[in-house]
């Protein structure tokens, strides 16, 4: 227990003495958090500028207008007047939604004849576009019923009858988990989970490539001190800083972000602690078989965006072909972002956590049994040729 | 004189290769992520949203709404759970995501011009679904409301034209202007891969200055009189070079093979790519001249290029973001590069509104070459010293 405290208070001691270190190991998180947080802290997609091109100018025609004006999802853009200024704002980005009426859309409606409205919105930005359509076809059902119910009128029926017409079918429709439609209940918690698995990995797996850079790795090789516990030891602050920062960024959610978290708080914990093991154990794997510190913090650097987007988080894994879903299913990240999402946004109880735990575990279990028992043998470095970057060398002033 | 200088840019392009870890980077990186991303959206739209349908009538008339239902564009009924406790875990397991109630007596009712009603679920864990799944809801009921509101007027009494006026005499048109198929892998894919083509240029450009003043040939460099500028232009040029073959076959692939939307033309959106190759480099040469080893040199770049595209403003629009935030996002190349990207591929408004993100650009690049040109100064007079 003394010698696993020793490597521990030596390691803490180094975090606390490599200032960029200990920037990433407590600072960097928060400061994604925030990050990502202020980006995403006004909630739903609101305010989409429209352009709306009245050609009609009529009574009817400015009801379709104040309408649209009438609601917080839209802001009117002055100053589109025609077909071309729409086209115009549209390319520019300074309209992200228009709305046509037709010329002699007054004249058609007075005759009872069929007119059309038309709607456009920009695909370039898909997040635009769904939210857009969407509002677009809550506000046209609107409208479409109140034009049926004055249609209904004017045929002499009571409001009575109207609503008894118009009313014979009602739907209720209902949004569970996130009836706001709030962006960062949908997608804040997987950020936190990759900021937590590309932080923590960060700064696990340059802890054996740093001691092979100074060479003092061979101390630890040399001596009589277990595989396990030079392991354990070292992997400690980690493993703690890394609980630490799973916690915070999930209070930081919750509390500033206003991100949906229900669920069991017994689950999510477990849910951390399996995934933090993982994170710290392969994390230590990798620095024992990398070369150098820079060539771990590229890879991993590069790994944050494939790993999220394959993951199934945000486009559905039910979409991706089943090769990729597979590379997925083999990543914690994928199994961790699932399982946070069941519980603190779906509020699903173990019963439905059965496999992700499991899996999780699994993982936890293996990468922790690879870490534990790494060889101690020195393997001699074969170089026939120069490199550059790739050995324990790596740039630095003061040489 | 070019002797001299070929030699460095050999010499540069022999390091390059050589840093086996930065050559596979650079060679694959960015294609990979562009093939990965377009395995990820090949589906391309979200369609067959998955619905459960609990028919609790099995009348006649919830037959025709059942029918609609599986006519409806986006919407596919997958199963028929008995009651709604079946329906409700079928949602809370994700293998739904609409459900819908048709009540008991529904056909009775409707019938009896009584009202009923119809319950509609959704899960609305995932925005990307929930949004669909409620547009293709919201359709659906207003043409499944219509056809029993002008049934039930005839039934009234009400002329069978002016019972099809009260519900259609205004017709409502949609289009989705520059992506008319709302497809995923046009918005999305070419955006994700250049975003790990900027991150691996980051990589590469955080070397040019600590790969040189960082190792001991760097006493070799100073004392055989090579000027600081010329082996800087030098490397540069390679550099930026190496960025812009590894973007080619990316674009190649995205355009001519997979057909994303170009509307500029290939020369506009080079130009614009090699503008910012440039400009991220000059970012990567202030990061490389500050930090005091490799590894924090990679670190400070790549702080600024991994959040960089969600702070751009693509996906999220920078229009939601905080307005105080919103200035501040516009100081990160990056955030010119994806937006100007964006309007490039979609729209071309034309030159008089993107020389703006071109002189922008080309200004930030001057002032971070300059940032590390004072850094670098530092060590420069140094050895001047010594």
């Amino acid at each position: 227990m003394k010698q696993i405290m020793t490597i521990a208070y030596y390691e803490a001691i180094h975090i606390l003495k490599d200032k960029v270190l200990l920037l990433v190991v407590f600072i960097a998180p928060v400061l994604y958090a925030a990050l990502f947080g202020m980006i995403y802290i006004s909630g739903t997609l609101q305010h989409v500028p429209l352009g709306i091109v009245d050609l009609d100018h009529s009574t009817e025609s400015r009801a379709v207008v104040s309408s649209f004006e009438n609601t917080d999802n839209f802001k009117i853009i002055s100053g589109v007047t025609s077909y071309e200024d729409l086209e115009k704002g549209m390319k520019n980005g300074t309209v992200r939604a228009g709305v046509v009426i037709p010329k002699d859309y007054s004249q058609k409606l007075s005759q009872h004849q069929l007119t059309q409205i038309s709607t456009v919105y920009d695909g370039s930005n898909l997040i635009y576009g769904y939210n857009t359509r969407r509002y677009f076809i809550t506000m046209l059902n609107t409208f479409s019923a109140e034009h049926t119910a004055s249609y209904l009128a004017g045929l002499g029926m009571t409001k009575r009858e109207i609503t008894d017409v118009m009313d014979t079918v009602s739907y209720s429709m209902q949004v569970w988990y996130n009836p706001t439609y709030s962006y960062p209940t949908f997608i804040f918690i997987g950020m936190v989970v990759m900021i937590l698995h590309q932080l923590g990995f960060l700064c696990i797996a340059l802890t054996v490539t740093r001691e092979k850079e100074k060479n003092t790795w061979i101390q630890f090789l040399c001596s009589a001190i277990p595989q396990w516990k030079i392991f354990i030891g070292k992997a400690l602050p980690y493993f703690i800083a890394g609980f630490f920062n799973f916690s915070l960024l999930l209070w930081v959610a919750v509390r500033f972000i206003n991100v949906k978290f229900s669920g069991s708080l017994v689950l999510i914990l477990l849910l951390g602690l399996l995934f933090n093991i993982i994170i710290t154990s392969s994390g230590f794997v990798v620095s024992l078989y990398a070369p150098n510190s820079l060539q771990v913090t590229r890879y991993l650097m590069l790994m944050s965006v494939p790993l999220f987007v394959i993951s199934g988080y945000t486009w559905p894994g039910a979409y991706i072909p089943k090769l990729l879903n597979g590379l997925a299913r083999l990543m914690p990240y994928t199994w961790m972002a699932e399982g946070i999402r069941y519980v603190t946004v779906k509020n699903l109880g173990v019963d439905y956590l059965v496999t992700i735990i499991s899996v999780l575990a699994l993982m936890a279990g293996g990468s922790s049994f690879l870490a534990l028992t790494f060889s101690k043998r020195r393997k001699p470095f074969a170089q026939d040729r120069p490199t550059v970057n790739s050995t324990s060398l790596i740039p630095k002033k003061g040489f | 004189m070019f002797r001299q200088s070929r030699a460095i840019m050999r010499r540069e392009i022999s390091y390059m290769w050589r840093d086996k870890g930065l050559r596979n980077i650079l060679l694959f990186g960015s294609l990979l992520g562009l093939l990965l991303f377009a395995g990820v959206y090949s589906h391309q739209r979200l369609d067959n949203i998955p619905t459960a349908i609990v028919d609790l009538d099995k009348s006649n008339a919830s037959q025709e709404v059942i029918t609609d239902l599986k006519n409806s564009e986006n919407l596919q009924i997958v199963t028929y759970p008995d009651d709604f406790v079946q329906l409700k875990e079928l949602i809370e397991k994700g293998e739904v995501i609409v459900g819908i109630v048709i009540p008991e007596n529904y056909g009775k009712n409707v019938a009896l011009h009584r009202q009923t009603r119809v319950g509609v679920v959704i899960d609305g864990s995932n925005m990307a679904y929930a949004t669909n799944a409620s547009s293709a809801v919201l359709t659906v009921t207003r043409s499944i409301g219509a056809k029993i509101g002008i049934s039930t007027l005839i039934a009234k009494g009400i002329e069978p034209n002016q019972a099809q006026e009260a519900y259609q005499s205004i017709e409502f048109r949609e289009d989705s202007w520059f992506n008319p198929t709302t497809n995923y892998a046009y918005f999305l894919v070419l955006a994700f891969a250049v975003n790990i083509w900027q991150q691996c240029c980051t990589l590469a450009s955080c070397m040019n200055v600590i790969g040189e003043k960082g190792v001991s040939s760097w006493m070799q460099i100073r004392s055989s009189g090579v000027s600081v500028w010329k082996l800087f232009i030098c490397k540069s040029f390679v550099h930026i070079g190496a960025f812009m073959l590894m973007i080619l076959p990316v674009y190649f692939l995205a355009f001519e093979v997979f057909k994303f939307p170009l509307a500029c033309g290939w020369p506009a959106i080079l130009l614009f790519t090699f503008t910012f190759a440039i400009c991220l480099h000059s970012l990567g040469t202030v990061m490389s001249s500050a930090a005091g080893n490799a590894v924090d040199s990679t670190r400070f770049g790549m702080v600024i290029a991994l959040p960089s595209f969600i702070i751009s403003g693509f996906t999220w629009p920078l229009e939601s973001m905080p307005q105080w935030f919103q200035p501040l996002a516009w100081f990160f190349p990056q955030t010119w590069f994806f937006q100007g990207i964006n309007y490039l591929t979609f729209k071309n408004p034309g030159w008089e509104f993107m020389y703006r993100y071109f002189l922008i650009l080309g200004l930030m690049a001057i002032l971070f070459y300059s940032v590390a040109a004072l850094f670098t100064h530092g060590i420069t007079t140094f050895f001047r010293r010594g």
